[in-house]
């Protein structure tokens, strides 16, 4: 029998870890929380547990494959309440590169109350760490116990690694003045993490972070750089925040000054791939829909 | 003779992934044994043949994100050869630095969960804190530390500023020592030599009958490594010795995968030296017309080969893979059979098997 | 090198009665591959043989339905042998009723999880295996996955990505970029 929580405000809380069919590169990292002192989870006041009767926090890694799915939520259902699922990789959140497969049967939210996201594929233990906090704080709170300020350790967490990288691959930032609407991102993406929408005013680019591999592949297909990675790798996430992690942008229709018909715009980074530069000529030419450019430049229409 | 299920599941941190054997016993003794495959299956076969050859780069990645780039670059490798693409020399050796860098983190990741098995902790804590030199060199260089996302169709995607360039020769360096210690500690500590000096044996024979590939081949003296058969980007032009051992128990699969380990930092020292100016990547959207190939590569458990079959979009016609553990598997039935039962967990890590890749 | 690939095809046609014509092709690396085809679908198993004579070792089996052949429901196998560095690729064609190849187990060792592994996926039997268990699929998914799936994949596929990116769009529909 647990005893009771309302005065365990220094409780050591029991992490307890599921792999729902994972890679295995989220477990590897949380194998570093348990083993590496940088990254050690007792300096968060808890630490992992076999065994899912003790624990207090469930970590889930993986799909969710159709294979584990009733081990899994056994696994779960043997955790006593009050517990708390903190959902390691897009994976779980999302299927991420896995979904739509047959043998995927996730996201882990369509069977489980999931209470934190760590998004990253895989995420830093800085990552998984912060998520542990979340979780950790989340757990308390609903116990009715205060909740301390951060620890030293979760701050110490911001920013950069030991060695001072900045080269980690984060959130991706999308620059719509830059955007040609090739779609080549969409086309790349592994993890069906981009979509374009057409709308009436123009057109709209969503990435969801929950279903992105972080592998930079849009970015590198991108021929205007208009999608770069940047180094904020703190993504974790209550699970009410779960769709509106994303980045978004819209590149705004113009008229042809020809003919008044709406157009995507022909952003200037193109024009320097393709011309080398912008003269006169150019400038002019791209306010004009492909219609109006062609009858100005080779005196009508050709089909 | 009474049949025991052992389970080695999902909630030991001794076996990150989930893999069950049922086990036939006699008394303590392990008399035949049974692999219950799938628990992570995904069905990547079917989705790589939904996706197109782009977005299979970063999928193959994770079929397991401990060879991880041998994946990406084995298959890009497959569709090089059948566009008739010669990557640029710089980016030969760019892929070899990411090989053998995921070779010596995957390689330390397991000699650290055989030192927790066998209970040396401080030994389990050190290999820990020596692989995260090279969890640190992954991150600065590549972005993350687990999935590189190194490779593209026609070379690499990544490149080495001089600067970066000498942080990479600066942690090869601190690697050194480290590793050097870390094989007399495997090999001489009583404790560690007690538990896996003539444990889980596999003879040469035995290794031939079944095919057997990687560290576990060459600890049961099979002179094969693919980087020497079948050279494969830079190595042609790389020297190394491969590390082979003849007793083929536990102990000479440790030792062949931290003298490999060791290897791997001199051949990426080499790398560096070598590497000439240059772009890194061939031609930005290539064309890749029908055709069929396949491709090999040392992975750090060894042979993974690749066919591909392309019919002139940028769809895969077929793709199949295998996977150096899928072949090591079926030598546990030989290397448990006579072993105490409580020795399962060691000898399965010993052969340092793969779950995530072999399941697919 | 050269000998070594006319010993190749020299061992086949003396273990199968074929007369096998292999195409050999030379990378940059001066790694070889060879492929070639079996006109009976049981010559795998004496051809086996004669690969296990060289010292041979199977490497992979790709099961596939090609593009072509669709329709008319013929399967092929191509299988990946090792010798010393150069991987050989025999394929052969399954008729569509009744398509069934004998097992290599007999010849090596690892062909049995090969086997078991295109087993399940699709329809091909497979005689004398000593193990014909499901390997990797769940017992709830349907057997001979790929062909029961392909032809259906437009369901398999959608239904959860459309259900996420509804519920992105809806909780993003104010939004702009920041």
């Amino acid at each position: 029998m647990k005893p009771s929580h309302k005065h365990l405000s220094s409780q050591v809380l029991r992490l307890y870890r599921i792999n729902a069919g994972s890679c295995n590169g989220c477990d590897v990292e949380l194998a570093v929380t348990a083993s590496v002192s940088r990254f050690d989870v007792g300096s968060l006041g808890c630490s992992y547990t076999e065994n899912p009767a003790d624990a207090h926090i469930v970590l889930i890694t993986g799909p969710l494959t159709v294979r584990v799915r009733e081990k899994v939520l056994r696994c779960y259902a043997e955790v006593p309440e009050p517990k708390i699922i903190i959902l390691v990789g897009v994976c779980p959140i999302s299927g991420g590169v896995f979904r739509d497969s047959y043998a995927v049967s996730g996201p882990v939210d369509r069977y489980l109350p999931v209470d934190v996201n760590v998004p990253g594929c895989p995420p830093r233990p800085q990552a998984v760490l912060a998520g542990i906090t979340e979780a950790a704080d989340l757990w308390r709170a609903r116990q009715g116990i205060a909740v301390a300020s951060p620890t030293a350790v979760t701050s110490a967490c911001q920013g950069q690694g030991a060695n001072g990288t900045t080269g980690v691959r984060g959130r991706m930032r999308f620059t719509a003045a830059a955007c040609v609407g090739c779609r080549m991102c969409e086309h790349v993406c592994a993890g069906g993490a981009i979509r374009f929408q057409e709308e009436e005013t123009g057109l709209r680019f969503t990435l969801w972070h929950n279903t992105c591999a972080f592998c930079g592949m849009c970015s590198h297909y991108c021929p205007t750089k208009a999608l770069t990675a940047t180094d904020e790798w703190q993504m974790a996430h209550r699970q009410e925040e779960k769709y509106r992690l994303v980045e978004q942008g819209i590149i705004p229709l113009v008229p042809c000054t020809g003919c008044g018909v709406p157009m995507l715009p022909v952003a200037a980074e193109l024009l320097r791939i393709v011309y080398r530069g912008v003269s006169r000529e150019t400038e002019r030419l791209k306010t004009l829909c492909t219609e109006c450019r062609q009858k100005q430049s080779i005196g009508g229409l050709r089909r | 003779m009474s049949t025991k299920t052992i389970t080695l599941g999902p909630s030991q941190l001794a076996l990150e992934e989930p893999m069950y054997f049922r086990v036939e016993t006699e008394g303590e003794i392990v008399a035949g044994i049974d692999v219950m495959a799938g628990q992570v299956h995904r069905g990547m076969e079917h989705l790589v043949m939904k996706r197109n050859l782009y977005q299979n780069i970063t999928l193959l990645e994770r079929l397991c994100s401990l060879c991880s780039n041998s994946h990406p670059s084995t298959f890009c490798t497959a569709v090089e050869e059948i566009a008739g693409i010669r990557i640029p020399l710089r980016a030969e050796y760019l892929r070899a630095i990411a090989d053998e860098i995921k070779r010596i983190s995957s390689h330390l990741f397991n000699s650290a969960v055989i030192a927790h098995i066998t209970d040396r902790a401080s030994i389990f804590k050190q290999a820990m804190e020596v692989r995260e030199i090279m969890q640190n060199t992954k991150e600065s260089i590549y972005g993350n530390r687990m999935d590189l996302a190194a490779n593209c169709i026609g070379g690499v995607r990544y490149d080495l500023t001089p600067e970066s360039a000498g942080y990479l020769t600066k942690q090869m360096e601190r690697m050194k020592e480290p590793l050097d210690e870390l094989y007399r500690l495997y090999t001489t500590d009583p404790a560690l030599r007690e538990r896996s000096e003539g444990v889980g044996v596999l003879s040469r024979q035995n290794a031939v009958d079944c095919g057997v590939v990687g560290p576990v081949a060459r600890a049961s003296g099979i002179d094969y490594d693919v980087r020497k058969k079948s050279p494969y980007g830079a190595y042609d032009r790389l020297c190394f010795t491969t590390a082979v051992e003849t007793a083929g128990d536990v102990r000479a699969r440790i030792m062949v995968r931290l003298r490999e380990a060791r290897e791997a930092v001199s051949l990426i020292d080499q790398c560096l030296v070598a590497m000439p100016a240059g772009p890194v990547w061939a031609d930005a959207l290539p064309e890749i017309p029908a055709g069929e190939a396949i491709a090999k590569s040392e992975a750090p458990r060894g042979e993974l080969i690749y066919y591909l079959n392309t019919d002139g979009t940028d769809m895969p016609l077929r793709l199949k893979w295998r996977v150096p553990s899928f072949m090591n598997w079926d030598a546990l039935k030989i290397m448990l059979i006579g072993e105490h039962i409580a020795d399962i967990p060691l000898i399965v890590n010993s052969i340092d098997p793969c779950i995530s890749c072999t399941d697919r | 090198m050269i000998d070594a690939h006319e010993n190749i095809a020299k061992a086949l046609k003396c273990s199968t009665g074929e007369e096998v014509a292999v195409t050999w092709r030379l990378d940059r690396k001066g790694v070889a591959t060879g492929w070639c085809r079996l006109r009976e679908a049981a010559g795998i198993l004496p051809a086996a043989r004669a690969v296990a004579d060289l010292k041979g070792r199977l490497s992979m089996v790709t099961a596939y339905l090609p593009e072509a052949t669709k329709h008319s429901g013929v399967r092929e196998l191509a299988y990946h042998f090792d010798l010393d560095g150069t991987t050989l690729t025999i394929r052969i064609q399954l008729p569509p009723e009744r398509a069934q190849v004998p097992s290599l187990t007999p010849v090596f060792r690892s062909a049995d999880w090969n086997e078991r592994e295109f087993m399940e996926l699709y329809d091909i039997k497979v005689t004398g295996h000593p193990d014909p268990r499901r390997l990797f699929l769940d017992e709830s998914i349907e057997p001979a996955a790929f062909e029961r799936l392909i032809p259906y994949s437009t369901f398999s596929n959608g239904a959860s990505s459309k259900a996420l990116w509804d519920r992105v769009f809806a909780d993003n529909d104010h939004k702009e970029s920041p």
